[in-house]
């Protein structure tokens, strides 16, 4: 984002006169961010931490357990990024990254929704953020 | 997919087989700015800064908790050793501020509250007097207070008119809270070369040096290195080292990732991370198993220290690379009561209070949640802490001594805590007398630091 000095001391005076007293560092940054995002400079994205997510899923294998949990994620307005499903004897394991970023829910309820799936389908289902991932794996 | 499907798997398996988890996330507050010279003040200026600061630390950590699908044992809150904030205070007065250091880690819903502290490893005040004579009556009257006294350090040798003063307030804390079987005791430890940084309770402070408010992690997961050894088979000792450092590695990062991210919330600073092996009572949690895995028959055979000195070198080689704020303790933790192979070594008669002495001189921390007979002489107690205490002043490391003089208990019984405590055999002590060495009095000085032969 490139800001001349002179937009910059209009911002901080329009700032002054909107806010006034009322001012708390919250209340500033709202207000030039919502500024910026109206003059379409800049695009804030709110969730700057990456929203992807890994889940992971487990159990004895049966019929429809990867439409009732693809089923529930649409719902939830969450993206596929990538799926990986094996069949090991007769367990099933899959794993997706999905992105969570579109959602209107977060990670806890979307957590709770897959509890609930999981108990029906008697597998086990976990979403973990993918930083944990990278963290441990990766350099 | 830009992971594996092994290395998804292994994370899975760490978190929800192996008892993997993040021992504690403990917030460290300083209270230099509560002293005042009317208790009342004193007291409502420290009740009002824990509840400013501390109200979210539980919502915080649950949430990143969930985030990533990694259990946080225990929240915690550590304090600026209470000697300094409180010196011109009298024994009363500080009973005073533990209850409200209780009442407000009640309030905040943490496990523990740790900083009943004070070091008085060259001298003491009149404030640090104070203070450890009321520590008996302080945890018998508090459920979450934690209290720790540095007693000896490298620089400057070791205190033993502070050591002696110390084994009588531990066998009065036993008897205070004899009910309970003695577990005053559980939440007092007598350190030699404590550091300012550590997580883990009892034995955390705010040391001096710390900022205003920071968080600190420890990590747990010899369940995780113990799996990985077991799948390791009969290999070297150099590839034995290779698999743990790969898995002590990772749990590592973990441990930062979350520890940063609690701090995040919080919008204070990260400290450091513990990257101690701290066992739980849970079958498999166990640092014993991971001797007994790398080739002992039983923890205390001959050959212990040896697998336990590689362990706690090769937990500090992989914490290092993998964090760069490491810190606390760091190393191996070997609690008796907290660690089910441990208490069975106990048990069989194979792990003797000399050899766990021995086993403390490689790792950290010390003599850990040890129970003694009741009837022990508090000389007896004070040798055993001078042992400890020149361990760790000679070899420029942390040691420190939480041992439970079990009121009105003998060899063969048990105390029992539950939790993360665990229980814990009473082992013999050896009936010799300490009295004439230990009553003597002054100063151990301080050791050379060359000629280290």
């Amino acid at each position: 984002m490139n800001l001349s000095e002179d937009q910059i001391r209009e911002l901080a005076i329009q700032a002054v006169k909107e806010l006034g007293d009322k001012a708390t560092p919250e209340a500033v940054q709202n207000y030039i961010e919502n500024e910026l995002a109206k003059s379409g400079k800049v695009q804030f994205n709110k969730n700057n931490t990456s929203g992807r997510v890994i889940l992971t899923s487990f159990g004895l294998n049966a019929t429809g357990i990867v439409s009732s949990i693809t089923k529930t994620l649409s719902d939830c307005n969450c993206d596929i990024l990538d799926i990986s499903q094996k069949i090991m004897q007769e367990f099933f394991t899959m794993i997706m990254m999905i992105d969570i970023s579109n959602s209107e829910k977060d990670l806890k309820d979307i957590q709770e929704e897959m509890n609930r799936i999981a108990e029906s389908l008697k597998v086990k289902i976990y979403l973990q953020h993918e930083d944990v991932f990278r963290f441990m794996h990766r350099i | 997919m830009p992971y594996d499907f092994e290395e998804i798997l292994e994370t899975i398996k760490m978190t929800e087989i192996e008892h993997f988890d993040i021992r504690t996330v403990t917030m460290g507050i300083s209270l230099r700015d509560c002293a005042d010279r009317n208790i009342s003040v004193t007291t409502q200026k420290i009740y009002e800064k824990i509840m400013r600061l501390g109200s979210n630390h539980v919502n915080y950590a649950k949430d990143v908790e969930r985030k990533y699908g990694i259990s946080i044992a225990n929240k915690r809150i550590s304090v600026t050793p209470i000697a300094i904030v409180g010196d011109a205070f009298g024994e009363d007065e500080f009973v005073k501020i533990a209850e409200v250091l209780d009442k407000a880690a009640t309030e905040v819903g943490i496990d523990y509250i740790a900083g009943y502290s004070a070091l008085v490893q060259k001298g003491m005040t009149n404030g640090d007097l104070n203070l450890i004579k009321s520590i008996p009556v302080a945890l018998s009257t508090t459920k979450k207070v934690c209290s720790s006294i540095n007693i000896g350090s490298t620089k400057a040798g070791i205190n033993m008119d502070a050591v002696n003063m110390m084994s009588e307030v531990i066998k009065h804390t036993a008897f205070l809270t004899k009910e309970n079987d003695s577990i005053g005791c559980a939440k007092l430890v007598v350190f030699c070369n404590a550091v300012e940084d550590n997580p883990f309770v009892a034995g955390a402070f705010h040391g001096v040096s710390e900022p205003e408010v920071v968080l600190n992690v420890g990590i747990s997961g010899p369940g995780v290195v113990l799996d990985a050894i077991k799948n390791a088979g009969r290999v070297d000792f150099q590839s034995l080292a290779e698999v743990i450092k790969k898995t002590v590695f990772k749990i590592t990062r973990a441990g930062e990732l979350l520890g940063r991210k609690v701090a995040e919330r919080h919008n204070i600073p990260f400290g450091i991370v513990d990257i101690s092996l701290a066992p739980t009572p849970a079958e498999g949690d166990s640092i014993g198993d991971i001797l007994i895995a790398m080739g002992v028959e039983d923890v205390g055979a001959p050959g212990t220290t040896a697998a336990l000195a590689m362990l706690n070198d090769c937990v500090k080689k992989a914490g290092l690379m993998a964090s760069s704020s490491v810190g606390g303790m760091s190393g191996a933790f070997i609690p008796v009561s907290e660690d089910a192979s441990m208490i069975r070594a106990v048990e069989r008669g194979n792990l003797s209070l000399e050899k766990l002495e021995a086993m403390t001189a490689v790792c950290s921390v010390g003599l850990d949640m040890i129970a003694v007979p009741g009837d022990t002489p508090a000389t007896t107690i004070a040798g055993i802490i001078a042992d400890e205490a020149a361990i760790g002043m000679i070899n420029d490391k942390t040691t420190a001594v939480r041992i439970i003089p079990a009121y009105g208990k003998g060899v063969g019984e048990y105390v029992d805590y539950g939790g993360l405590l665990g229980r814990a055999p009473i082992m013999p002590v050896r009936l010799i007398s300490s009295s004439n060495l230990v009553l003597r009095g002054g100063k151990i000085p301080a050791p050379i630091r060359s000629l280290t032969n």
